[in-house]
């Protein structure tokens, strides 16, 4: 394999630093986190979230060294691929938590889903790259919504509402930045609008219920508004400098649900206060941003739209995320980036950080 | 290539970065907000959530006798408990623990598969066991301390001791008396309960500990009191049985025993009746030995000298219409012989001299008809009427302690007054407690009031004395030791008749040595005792036995056989016909 010695010089120490950083930090809170619990595979879930990680590394590297060439010539089977194993999930995949979401290999299981958060955003890069002289023209993005209400509604059907409703940002945003006009914006807000009742008849009783306790938390403190409420005591109770590893009585007595999943960020307050939070935020904003820059220096629309859509997706979970932990968003199952507890999800980051690193190395290589 | 798109999408990328500034600025308040400026409010809701106060049994004080010996102590013991959710192989588990507790594995996996965050196994199993069972490591199965009593002497006072149930909080005795002082005051503390009620317990945290008793009581005394008694009862085919030994002086109670006792180890497998403290709980007409104050108050009041002469009617008095005997008959005889006799119809006109009125001041005074404040649960304060309720018979009555009733503990207090020279004590039995800081808090005799001159006391003393060398209760002379005493027989109000049997008595002696300078104060009472039965013939009996084994064992030397005259008292000088 030809080998570019550029390519090391260029490797984005930075980028891959601040994802060692954060996936450490979400191990260790992992860990303690559980420390209280009864049940020793909670307890052991800080090893296999280890061993993801080594996998994680190994996605990193993947993504940074593979030429993203490749990528783009393979978009569609890749996409198609997932497609099958998604509709395998449907069929043959494994339930937990109410839903239909994972495939078993040996001991691991896999979240399709996760991973076709990935293939549509090189899918979507190819297919604006092809048509790149035309873009702003309102037709070309009848096929982009097509191709990812597919994934969405099978995400949809399983179900997580999480993970359909971030293929759907990530898509509207992927066609914002191709150059969405304003006045598209506005008629595809209308159109939204005028479905969301539509939607809502779709949605599953524990998610509409999810929404009103949102809307109204004091409706349900012990039910549906429990996540809520204890998390946002597991916030308060963190104060400036938090309660230490082995003192976040919240979490570790079990009060938080999903603490090592969806709600790790409220841990993760809580024994490191606000201070720990702030830095947390710093890196991943330096993160972000980074990747944000490096599409913009790419040398080809491709490289440019799989950066983006990588760093936005990461954002619209941090967002979604962090906005339901501290209670100014309703509880959608969005895991933390790099942070949240889950093999699939983390090698996925890890893939998406290596692309980005990828095309900042290879803006000067032909 | 660098300009292979349009610059539209950099302008909308930079707007991307300006929603995620925005964004992290947003959280970075909002984080602010909860935990810096809502923190104590959402503090304290964390701490309601999991801090409980969790009742923990403390470490139980030891209760020891006057010397030290222990007669009540808590053994470490251990409680098994589980957690069912954890438990993984519910059968194997129960036939191993069902092995080690010898209990049924049935009953065990019940609990086992319950659908209870938490179970108790068992409670207080004993030290092996609690070992075994923390070795065999079964998940889901755990230990926390608990006490449990012991009392190594078994029956022994175990009327005095009482005993504790299960969660140790005594019920009965001294064990309830003072198990604020044994527990040690607090009896929970904080701990860890997580979303699922279940209790984090804190490995360090000290188990609180209660203060240690010294009883009045003395074990041997106590012992020879019990075995002296229950040999009595059951010769004597009596109903039930009460001893009281104390210090006449102090007040101190050194030996109290009941029969039908218990062990207080199973006190569960015993009738209620066997559990009662009768000595405090159960008042009883104490019939002649209530001569002594009815001579009290004469003496006190100088109504009668010792030798003053009275008439026994040969026998029969007749009082408010109702026929009064003696079981002897008697022609004149002096004040002091009514008393060493026990004569019915000599009292009777003791009591017409004495007066209502009088009569009831002494018998109040005396301690009657009010608890006398011993530190035992459950204390009758027995019964006597007020001068205005009384009938005409009743003044005759109470001369021969009818329609009067008392508790032993009264009776022998009120006979601890005569021998000490005139004062009633209180009479106790706590002697010292032992705080877990090492302080040592001594109980101090308390007296309540002088109810008689130390000469009228004198008197008496010479009167009972007589009453033991040539009276009624001679069986109660111990050799070598001068004795003061006085014998009752006191004839049972028939339930069903309301009239007094004929056959069915409580036979009593109460007395005191030595005489002059009396160190133990000693009532004996049996109920009910079959056959033909007096307070002479079967009581005085056993103050003589009891008083035989204490004597040498407190060192009390015999009084040397010169001193056997009765010293002659100015106040029998002169003397009256009645």
């Amino acid at each position: 394999m030809y080998f570019d010695r550029r390519i090391l010089s260029t490797f984005d120490w930075r980028m891959a630093g601040i994802t060692l950083t954060l996936v450490s930090v979400g191990i260790i809170t992992i860990w303690s986190g559980n420390l209280g619990s009864p049940s020793p595979v909670k307890q052991a879930l800080y090893l296999r979230q280890s061993l993801w990680f080594i996998l994680g590394i190994f996605g990193l590297l993947t993504g940074a060294l593979v030429n993203y060439r490749t990528l783009a010539r393979f978009a569609y089977p890749i996409f198609g691929v997932l497609l099958v194993l998604l509709l395998l999930v449907s069929v043959v995949g494994e339930a937990g938590y109410g839903a239909q979401r994972w495939i078993r290999i040996g001991a691991w299981s896999l979240q399709p889903s996760e991973f076709m958060k990935l293939a549509l955003i090189i899918v979507l890069a190819r297919y604006f790259e092809d048509y790149k002289e035309r873009l702003g023209d309102l037709r070309l993005l009848v096929v982009p919504a097509v191709v990812a209400a597919v994934p969405i509604f099978l995400i949809l059907r399983q179900p997580d509402l999480g993970t359909a409703a971030l293929l759907g940002l990530l898509t509207l945003s992927m066609l914002l930045l191709v150059g969405l006009r304003v006045k598209h914006l506005l008629l595809l807000t209308f159109a939204g609008a005028t479905l969301a009742p539509v939607l809502w008849s779709f949605l599953k009783g524990y998610q509409r219920q999810r929404f009103m306790v949102f809307l109204y938390p004091q409706l349900d403190p012990l039910g549906a508004g429990y996540h809520i409420t204890q998390s946002k005591i597991a916030v308060g109770s963190g104060e400036l400098f938090g309660k230490g590893l082995k003192a976040a009585s919240q979490s570790q007595l079990n009060f938080l649900p999903a603490s090592h999943t969806d709600f790790i960020f409220a841990v993760l307050a809580e024994q490191w206060g606000f201070i720990g939070c702030l830095i947390i935020l710093l890196l991943y904003y330096f993160l972000v941003t980074r990747g944000l820059e490096i599409a913009s220096d790419s040398r080809d629309l491709f490289g440019a739209l799989m950066a983006f859509g990588i760093m936005a997706m990461m954002m619209v979970q941090l967002v979604v995320n962090i906005g339901m932990v501290l209670g100014v968003m309703p509880v959608v199952g969005v895991p933390l980036p790099l942070l949240s507890y889950g093999g699939s999800s983390l090698l996925v980051t890890c893939l998406g950080i290596g692309l980005v690193i990828n095309v900042h190395m290879r803006r000067f290589i032909y | 290539m660098k300009s292979s798109f349009e610059s539209p999408s950099r302008v909308r990328i930079a707007l991307l970065a300006l929603v995620l500034t925005t964004f992290l600025g947003l959280v970075a308040w909002r984080l602010y907000s909860i935990q810096i400026i809502q923190h104590h409010d959402l503090g304290t809701r964390a701490m309601g959530q999991y801090e409980r106060r969790i009742p923990v049994a403390s470490k139980r004080g030891t209760i020891y006798d006057r010397h030290g010996r222990a007669l009540a102590i808590s053994l470490d013991a251990a409680s098994v408990f589980a957690h069912p959710g954890l438990v993984q192989q519910p059968r194997a588990t129960a036939s191993r623990l069902s092995q080690v507790l010898k209990r049924p594995a049935r009953e065990i996996q019940a609990k086992l598969q319950s659908d209870r965050p938490f179970v108790w196994i068992q409670r207080k199993v004993d030290p092996e066991r609690a070992e075994v069972v923390s070795q065999l490591n079964l998940p889901g199965v755990g230990l926390v301390p608990e006490g449990k009593r012991y009392y190594p002497k078994k029956n022994t006072a175990a009327h005095l001791l009482g005993f504790v149930g299960v969660d140790d909080r005594g019920l009965e005795g001294i064990e309830l008396q003072y198990d604020h002082l044994l527990t040690g005051g607090s009896q929970s503390f904080l701990s860890r309960v997580d979303a699922l009620r279940r209790i984090i317990f804190r490995e360090a945290e000290e188990r609180p500990v209660g203060s240690d008793l010294y009883l009045t009581v003395d074990e041997v005394i106590q012992h020879v009191a019990e075995r002296k008694l229950e040999a009595a009862v059951q010769r004597s085919e009596a109903r039930a049985g009460t001893v009281i030994v104390m210090d006449p002086v102090t007040g101190e109670i050194l030996a109290l025993a009941n029969t039908p006792s218990y062990n207080p180890n199973a006190f569960g497998s015993y009738p209620p009746a066997f559990r009662r403290n009768r000595a405090v709980t159960d008042p009883y007409e104490p019939g002649s030995a209530f001569k002594m104050v009815l001579a009290a108050a004469a003496l006190e009041e100088g109504l009668v000298t010792p030798k003053d002469l009275f008439y026994g009617e040969d026998g029969t008095i007749e009082v408010a219409g109702t026929k009064i005997r003696d079981h002897k008959r008697h022609g004149w005889m002096t004040f002091r012989d009514v008393v060493v006799f026990s004569s019915n119809v000599g009292a009777i006109k003791v009591g017409m001299k004495v007066g209502k009125a009088r009569f009831y001041n002494y018998i109040t005074s005396f301690g009657f008809g009010v608890p006398t404040g011993v530190d035992l649960p459950g204390e009758s304060r027995g019964l006597i009427r007020r001068p205005r309720d009384w009938s005409r018979l009743s003044l005759g009555s109470l001369s021969i302690g009818h329609e009067v009733s008392t508790t032993p503990i009264q009776l022998i207090t009120a006979m601890s007054a005569v021998a000490n020279g005139g004062h009633l004590v209180r009479p106790y039995v706590l002697k010292a407690v032992r705080h877990p800081d090492g302080s040592i808090v001594e109980s101090r005799p308390l007296p309540v009031r002088r109810v008689i001159s130390p000469e009228t006391a004198r008197t008496l003393t010479s009167i009972f004395t007589e009453v033991v060398k040539r009276g009624t209760g001679q069986a109660a002379g111990v050799a070598g030791y001068s004795v003061a005493g006085k014998t009752g027989t006191a004839q049972k109000l028939d339930r069903q008749t309301g009239r007094y049997s004929r056959t069915k008595v409580v036979a009593s002696f109460v007395g005191y040595v030595p005489a002059e300078h009396p160190r133990l104060a000693i009532l004996v009472l049996i109920d009910d005792p079959g056959g033909t039965a007096w307070g002479g013939t079967v009581a005085a009996p056993v103050f003589r036995e009891i008083a035989q084994e204490v004597l040498p064992y407190l060192e009390i030397p015999p009084v040397p056989a010169r001193d056997k005259r009765v010293a002659r008292r100015p106040d029998e000088a002169s003397s009256r016909v009645n």
